[in-house]
Order: structure tokens, then sequence, then C-alpha cells
């Protein structure tokens, strides 16, 4: 029992970690006698690897692997913030002020064509993971598994969000500010967990799927670009918000959003600041997992 | 480290080593982040996995440091003896 149970708790290390040191950590166990002490050790020690992972854990290719997947959810977070700012600034008011005031129209129009190129990037890098990962999940039922668990939780999303807009319709009107406060935090809840879901999956294929240099190096220059993107995206959000505040001061002081709780100013400057957040974190992992493949 | 100083090892035997030594036994998780971190500064090394378990080895800088921080226990040891002795006397 007490053994099953260490074995249980080599679940709480990292994966890399795991991967690394695991299959030892299971013959070591397996050889000695396991105590409470043991069991105690153990989650100690699956803390401390959380907090101070060891370089050693993670070969150069899981550093890789790290690194787009580490990228993969400060996208996930950064594009959920995106949303935001775009529903903040959509509407007939926005756009009108958007011709009058060049600056704003443009920064508008660079966030658009940014967020659809890095959307792209993503893509692009994406691909040929998933099409390895689905040639080996073939061979793997556990790995058709963690595939299935992103593309079901954004189906039921995808349902929570055209209940989402049936219930707005039936108000009267497809403006999200005539639908239920708790209507609306639920699907944003839904959205979150959605988006956890499928950074913990594609995490957990990443890292039980065999890939070359070549695949690695793709995913590497588009979380390259994709990094890139989420900076450039955040600075013209930035220059949009200041442009709002001086140019168009009454419409940044309206109310925002279903619950009206923020005004539209404060509203831009959360999300920039989830925007600024993910994407400085995106460029760091992206800049050690260079360091790696460059070594 | 002192435990690979007479040769490769691996966790298990590194365990009833060390109990043998300081009369400690370390756990799996204490054993193995130490062995991550001293992996990681390049003091130790892994060798090919035998069965389910992988040996270590000092590296050369390992075994520099080792001795290097031996060295100076011995010079602490050899104070620390020597100023009882004077106050014994």
């Amino acid at each position: 029992m007490s053994r099953a149970l260490a074995r249980a708790l080599l679940q709480l290390y990292p994966m890399a970690y795991r991967r690394r040191y695991g299959e030892e950590m299971r013959a070591l166990l397996d050889q000695t006698p396991v105590r409470a002490m043991t069991l105690a050790d153990l989650l100690r020690g699956a803390l401390a690897a959380h907090l101070r992972p060891a370089a050693a854990a993670l070969s150069p290719a899981d550093r890789v692997r790290a690194s787009a997947s580490a990228v993969l959810a400060c996208w996930v977070a950064f594009a959920a913030a995106g949303f935001g700012f775009y529903k903040t600034t959509e509407g007939a008011r926005f756009a009108a002020i958007g011709t009058t005031h060049p600056l704003l129209g443009d920064a508008h129009l660079a966030v658009q064509a940014l967020a659809i190129g890095a959307s792209g990037a993503v893509v692009l890098g994406a691909l040929p993971l998933i099409a390895a990962a689905l040639a080996q999940a073939r061979r793997q039922p556990r790995l058709r598994m963690v595939l299935m668990l992103p593309i079901l939780a954004v189906l039921v999303f995808a349902v929570l969000t055209a209940l989402l807009v049936l219930v707005a319709h039936s108000q009267g009107s497809d403006h999200p500010n005539t639908v239920g406060g708790g209507a609306f935090i639920v699907w944003g809840l839904a959205g979150l967990g959605c988006g956890a879901l499928c950074v913990a999956a594609s995490r957990r294929a990443l890292f039980s799927v065999s890939l070359g240099p070549p695949r690695l190096l793709i995913a590497l220059l588009c979380s390259s670009l994709v990094s890139a993107a989420m900076i450039a995206i955040a600075l013209a959000g930035a220059v949009y918000a200041i442009a709002l505040q001086t140019d168009a001061s009454n419409l940044a002081a309206t109310p925002n959003g279903p619950l009206g709780v923020l005004s539209t100013g404060s509203s831009l400057i959360g999300q920039l600041g989830v925007m600024v957040l993910a994407g400085t974190l995106a460029a760091i992992t992206t800049r050690r997992g260079w360091r790696v493949a460059g070594a | 480290m002192t435990s690979l100083a007479e040769g490769p090892k691996h966790g298990y035997a590194i365990t009833l080593d060390v109990e043998q030594m300081t009369g400690v036994r370390l756990g799996p998780g204490t054993l193995y982040g130490a062995l991550a971190r001293l992996e990681a500064g390049g003091l130790i090394e892994a060798l090919p996995a035998e069965d389910r378990r992988r040996p270590y080895r000092l590296t050369p800088t390992g075994t520099a440091a080792l001795e290097g921080q031996l060295r100076a226990l011995q010079q602490v040891v050899r104070s620390g003896l020597d100023r009882l002795r004077v106050v014994g006397a």
C-alpha cells in the first residue's frame, strides 16, 4: 500500500523530471522499505523540483519542448486577454472614433493584423507536432486519449458559447450587455478551463511524442515569431489605450462589459497587463530554448 | 559526492553507502534532488542505464571540487582537534 502510494507520489514531480529520473526512483523504491518518512521525503522533493527545476532534468530536446509548450501557454493567456481587447473595442462608437483619429484606427488595425500573423505562426509551428503526435497515436492508446481531450474541451466550450449567444438573442439583442452576468462568468470560467486543458494536454502530448530536430526547430522558430508578435501587439494595444485616453476620454470612461464594473480604459489597462506579462514570459522562454538549441 | 569517490554507483548503492558512512538513510526525493543539482552543476555525470538503474560518476570538475571541500574540512577538523587538546591539557 505504502509502495503504491509512493509510486503515485512520483506523479507529482514535473514531467521532465519524471522522464529523467522516474524509472530510477521507481527502481529505488522497489529496493528500499517505504515508510512515512519516505512519503514525506517524496512530497518535499516534488515541491523542490517544481520550485527549483534542475537543468539536468531536461535533455536539450526536452528543454526545447518545454520552451514551445510554455510559449503556447503564454499564447493562450495572451489570446484570452486579446479577445477581451477585441470585445472592449468593438462597436460603432469605436469604429467611428477610429476614422476621426488616425492613430486609434492604425493602432487597432495593427493589433488585428499582428494577431492574424501570430495565429498563423501558432498553427504553422503546431502542425508538424500535431502530425507527429497523430502518427504515433495509432500505436499508443494513451496518447490518443490525450489528443482527444483538447478537442472535447473545445467542443464543450463551443456549445457553451452557442448557448450564451442564444441567451443573448432571447433577450432581444445580441449585445452582451443584456446577458446575465452569471452566464457570462460561467462562460468565461469555462473558457479559462478549456484553455488550461488544451495547454496541459498539448504539453503532455509534446513530451510523449518523439520528435526529430527539424520539427523542434520549426516549433522554436514559430515560438520566436509568436513571442515577437505578442510584444508588438501589446505595444500597438498600449498605443491604442493611450490614444483613447487622450483623444476620446469620454469613451474611455464609459462602463465596459456585461457587468459594467470597470471603465473601458481600466479594462484595456488590465488586458494589456496580461498581454505584456504573457509576451515577456514567452520571449524569455524562447530565448532559453534558442540558447539550448545553439549549444 | 564522497560516495562516488571510489567509483560509479547507482541510486540504491549510494543510499546504502551514505547510510554506512553517516547513519542517515537518504529518501528518494532528497537523493535524486541532490543528483539532479550535481548533474546540472557538471560535478557528476550519468553513465548508460543498467536495467532500470543508472550509475553516476564524478566528473573531473567534481573530483577537484570534492578534493577541495575535503581538504578544507580536514583543515577545520585538524584545527578543532588541536584546540580541544589545548583546552584539555
